[in-house]
């Protein structure tokens, strides 16, 4: 169970996911965060079963730290992405289950997200849900981010102000009618000078 | 229920309904129409959308429009939304066992009393009288997700128009199976205004 979400900027990316831990109908946890942290600039949401999760960011991590030490320098988020992908196909015939969206900054200092499924095909975009309530989501991206079947609306640049208050109401929504959705949301922040995590209680029905 | 693909939904505003439903019908993956009927007028201010099995859609929709054709001659009065909502539920129970493949929306305002009433039921007639919205079809999870975001209460009918539009347009265009298009009733005390959207037609 669990939801995560993605949004970049132009200088900066936002990735939320939700704290509840459940199976069926039942909550196992309600503080469980899915989101974990690669790099000082590049934070990984991984929902889906919880085991693949843990098992998934616990060889990401181990990658990311072998990069740097052969290397000499943080790995890219671009980079990331690809080896995530590669991580994900070697298990085609015995897939992670795990929604994973991939979020940081890239070269030039854009905000850039990552959307992945199970067995790795991924695509950057601008905005992306990802896990349990991703299908009430992400038409409310589309309309919100992408204006959607807005031919007439104003069409102004995403501040992070605008950004966070959107994850923040969307996850409202989902919490609403979603019932693997709920208990808190934490939200990080992606700028060139670092990550910013917040929590933020939510419905815990 | 995924055979033919269909979105209807319903949302209350400030004395006023609206209803608003896609216009596709498939099978499967291919499209077959994009001008199929799912809202059906049962009385001047009382209307009824279907979602489903696209052959239920059509038998439902003549069954109870001879109810309540019956029901007009009868008793010389219009059927208000409420009651047709219970015509409806005992339509479907009468096939517990093997049921129409149709979920039911039902949008109007009360004739004598200018009250907003919307209603949905399950395929075997289990009602429920959400103050909100009420969603149905096979975009039902996108339908959600917007109609949450987006409804306040006591919305104009003007206001409630735009709201309703973006929802369902917003929702269809992440569902396959539905989408072509939408029809948006708004339906007031005073009359019923149609329009009808043009969106991704894929």
């Amino acid at each position: 169970g669990g939801t995560v979400l993605g949004v970049a900027g132009e200088d900066f990316a936002v990735i939320a996911s939700d704290t509840r831990l459940s199976e069926y109908y039942s909550i196992h946890a309600r503080d469980v965060p899915k989101l974990f942290r690669l790099s000082p600039q590049m934070v990984l949401g991984c929902a889906g079963f919880h085991g693949d999760v843990l098992t998934l960011t616990k060889e990401m991590n181990m990658a990311t730290q072998i990069y740097e030490y052969e290397h000499g320098r943080t790995i890219s988020c671009p980079a990331t992405a690809e080896m995530l992908s590669k991580k994900l196909y070697y298990r085609r015939f015995f897939p992670f289950y795990t929604y994973n969206v991939l979020v940081g900054l890239d070269a030039e200092g854009k905000g850039a997200v990552y959307g992945f499924d199970p067995i790795g095909s991924f695509e950057r975009e601008t905005f992306r849900a990802s896990g349990s309530a991703a299908s009430l989501l992400q038409p409310l991206l589309d309309n919100q981010i992408g204006y959607n079947n807005q031919p007439n609306a104003k069409r102004e640049p995403l501040s992070m102000d605008k950004a966070v208050a959107l994850v923040r109401e969307v996850f409202s929504c989902a919490a609403e009618r979603d019932i693997h959705t709920g208990d808190g949301v934490v939200i990080s922040v992606i700028t060139k000078d670092g990550i910013k995590e917040s929590f933020h209680p939510l419905r815990a029905d | 229920m995924e055979m033919n693909g269909s979105a209807v939904v319903a949302m209350v505003g400030k004395d006023c309904v609206a209803i608003a439903a896609d216009r596709r019908f498939g099978v499967q993956a291919q499209t077959v129409s994009c001008d199929f009927q799912k809202i059906f007028p049962m009385g001047d201010r009382v209307f009824v959308g279907l979602t489903g099995l696209a052959t239920d859609i059509i038998t439902v929709s003549q069954r109870l429009k001879f109810r309540s054709n019956i029901y007009k001659l009868k008793e010389h009065r219009e059927l208000s939304p409420k009651t047709l909502t219970a015509v409806i539920s005992n339509l479907l129970y009468e096939r517990r066992f093997g049921p129409y493949f149709c979920e039911p929306i039902v949008a109007g305002v009360d004739s004598t009393t200018g009250k907003p009433y919307i209603s949905g039921c399950d395929l075997i007639g289990c009602p429920v009288e959400p103050a909100d919205f009420v969603v149905a079809g096979t975009s039902t999870d996108q339908l959600f997700g917007m109609c949450e975001a987006v409804w306040k209460p006591d919305l104009a009918p003007e206001e409630l128009f735009e709201t309703i539009s973006q929802a369902i347009l917003s929702a269809v265009d992440r569902d396959a199976l539905a989408g072509w298009g939408a029809i948006v009733h708004i339906i007031e005390k005073d009359g019923v205004t149609t329009r009808t959207l043009k969106g991704r037609m894929d």
